[in-house]
């Protein structure tokens, strides 16, 4: 298991050496980022079971921060980062208090109507760019405007930022709080009977949610230096956070990464193969996804991996036992 | 007076199922709640444990108030409970479902598994312990909830029909359990239908019926009790039975 990490730690490190042009790298640098984005919506809906489908929010407004700050006042958009995260942890105490109250598919259509509000108030507002959006400096003025060229700079940034959240993630899944988030996950009545400030906890879990999924709208622009309602406040961007973690497996540490090894490239493909008419493509395949993740794997394809390796173990001991016995 | 519970009463709507209970628990009895279904008991047994919060009257803990109070924090504050039908975290392990309650008291996560593994030796788990919890069947899920509630470390355990639904040797072996939390200096109160248990267990027990406490005593005087009779088998069998009486 050990080395086994050792080679994939080593394969993300070393990949953009083996591309042979900029397009796999741009691809690349997408997985990481819309692993970034999913493995922050696992925290809260993976590990604490709260689905929430509002997560573009936190995407938009961490999408925007940094593009407001270069056009209102010409800072490096990267001064935005902090930013984006303090408004959002705002934003979720404001969300969180009264949406908390409600539990399973009425908080999910909840978090919906808060993002569908902020998404029009965005559209409508001209500080902000109202529905033509913003924009990131063209040309990169000094280093530190993280605008450039080559998509490898990009991937090595995303590669140090998803390794910090799924330490962390690792780190809390193994404390108390992440056993507090799934016993909250498991059944909130009897978690309360045991001691847990169930509302305390979804909090903790949606603030670190919020933060870090903010983080991933802001090198989304950083990137790609233009945000608009739709591309940062749409429904269709908390759909394809929860899609991706749930593709690959909701509460579990790499769940999020598999996932997005698996779509973005999918996504990339229908786009590149129909060309603009085909990003309508993206959605069926969405949809097509739901349908058979609810139908057969709601654990997600880790869960089914592992539990294909129990079994192969199992197997194996069956027929190491077998021997012995005759 | 570990426990005092003065006139609680709760109302749904129009209906009161619960009108003015009184209950003292001191600290290491063991105190039977009986009566016929719908008699209040589940009801007043989810006000104690702060499930429910009652429409009158107050509850004190340990001179605390708790009338109010959340079910976190009575759990907090040393009162465990159990439910009827075993909430069990089936995706967590068996170990990790006892590990929820250890963290109340232990906020590390080494000596929670401690904790959690000295919990499940006593409730005789360990067999299962890494076991998901999905696996278990109705007997075992009751006793992860005896355990779970356990590693919470209260001193008054609240065990909701913790018995029902078990075979009789499985009784005995529930009952075994049972005394040996007891002598281990917890406080307790039993809801349970199956009045086996309660003779053999309660040294008190309280009888409801159509949301009034209608007698108190030990388990023998209650047995005996007219009342007691009537509310159960009705009328007729309560004038016989008193009429057989020395």
């Amino acid at each position: 298991m050990f080395r086994f990490g050792i080679i994939v730690c080593a394969a993300f490190l070393l990949y953009p050496f083996f591309l042979p042009d900029d397009f796999y790298g741009r691809m690349a640098a997408e997985v990481l980022l819309a692993a970034i984005g999913a493995s922050a919506w696992n925290i809260l809906g993976g590990y604490a079971g709260q689905i929430s489908v509002g997560h573009a929010v936190f995407f938009g407004i961490g999408a925007y921060a940094p593009l407001l700050i270069f056009t209102k006042f010409g800072l490096p958009p990267i001064v935005g980062v902090p930013v984006g995260i303090l408004v959002s942890t705002a934003v979720t105490v404001v969300i969180g208090l009264p949406t908390f109250r409600l539990t399973g598919h009425y908080f999910s259509m909840a978090t919906i109507a808060v993002a569908e509000l902020i998404r029009l108030v965005i559209s409508n507002w001209d500080y902000v760019g109202a529905a033509t959006g913003l924009m990131g400096p063209a040309v990169a003025r000094t280093w530190l405007d993280l605008s450039f060229r080559s998509p490898i700079p990009y991937y090595y940034i995303f590669l140090a930022v998803l390794a910090c959240l799924l330490l962390l993630t690792w780190h809390l899944q193994r404390s108390r709080m992440g056993y507090y988030w799934r016993a909250i996950r498991a059944g909130e009545r009897p978690a309360r009977s045991l001691g847990v400030p169930v509302v305390r906890y979804k909090l903790y879990a949606l603030l670190l949610s919020a933060g870090f999924t903010s983080v991933a709208g802001s090198l989304y622009s950083l990137m790609v230096g233009f945000i608009d309602p739709e591309s940062g406040f749409g429904i269709l961007k908390s759909v394809e956070l929860i899609i991706i973690a749930a593709l690959g497996g909701a509460g579990s540490l790499f769940g999020p990464l598999v996932g997005a090894m698996i779509l973005v490239p999918l996504q990339t493909m229908t786009n590149s193969l129909y060309g603009g008419g085909g990003s309508g493509l993206t959605y069926i395949i969405y949809g097509g996804i739901i349908v058979l993740l609810a139908r057969y794997e709601p654990g997600g394809l880790l869960d089914l991996w592992h539990r294909m390796m129990s079994r192969r173990a199992h197997r194996a001991d069956v027929a190491a036992a077998k021997p012995h016995a005759s | 007076m570990l426990l005092r519970a003065q006139n609680v009463s709760r109302s749904f709507g129009a209906l009161l199922a619960l009108s003015g209970a009184s209950l003292d628990v001191t600290e290491g009895e063991i105190v039977g709640l009986i009566g016929p279904n719908g008699a209040g008991k589940s009801t007043f047994f989810n006000c104690v444990a702060g499930d429910l919060t009652p429409t009158g009257g107050n509850i004190l803990f340990n001179d605390v108030d708790v009338t109010r109070a959340t079910p976190e924090a009575h759990a907090k504050l040393g009162i465990g409970r159990t439910f009827q039908v075993p909430a069990t975290f089936v995706e967590l392990s068996i170990l990790e479902n006892v590990m929820v309650g250890a963290f109340l008291r232990h906020p590390d996560r080494n000596d929670a598994r401690a904790a959690a593994l000295e919990v499940i030796e006593f409730t005789g788990l360990k067999a299962v312990a890494s076991a998901p919890a999905r696996t278990l069947g109705t007997p075992g899920r009751k006793r992860l909830e005896i355990a779970r509630v356990l590693a919470t470390q209260p001193k008054l355990l609240l065990l909701d029909e913790a018995l029902a639904g078990l075979t009789p040797s499985e009784v005995q072996d529930a009952i075994a359990l049972v005394r040996r939390i007891h002598a281990k200096g917890i406080t307790i109160v039993i809801v349970e239908h199956i009045m086996e248990v309660i003779l053999t267990l309660a040294q008190r027990v309280l009888v409801f019926n159509q949301g009034v406490t209608i007698a108190t005593g030990t388990p023998r005087e209650v047995v005996d009790n007219t009342a007691v009779i009537e509310a159960y088998l009705g009328r007729r069998h309560a004038r016989n039975a008193g009429a057989h009486a020395p």
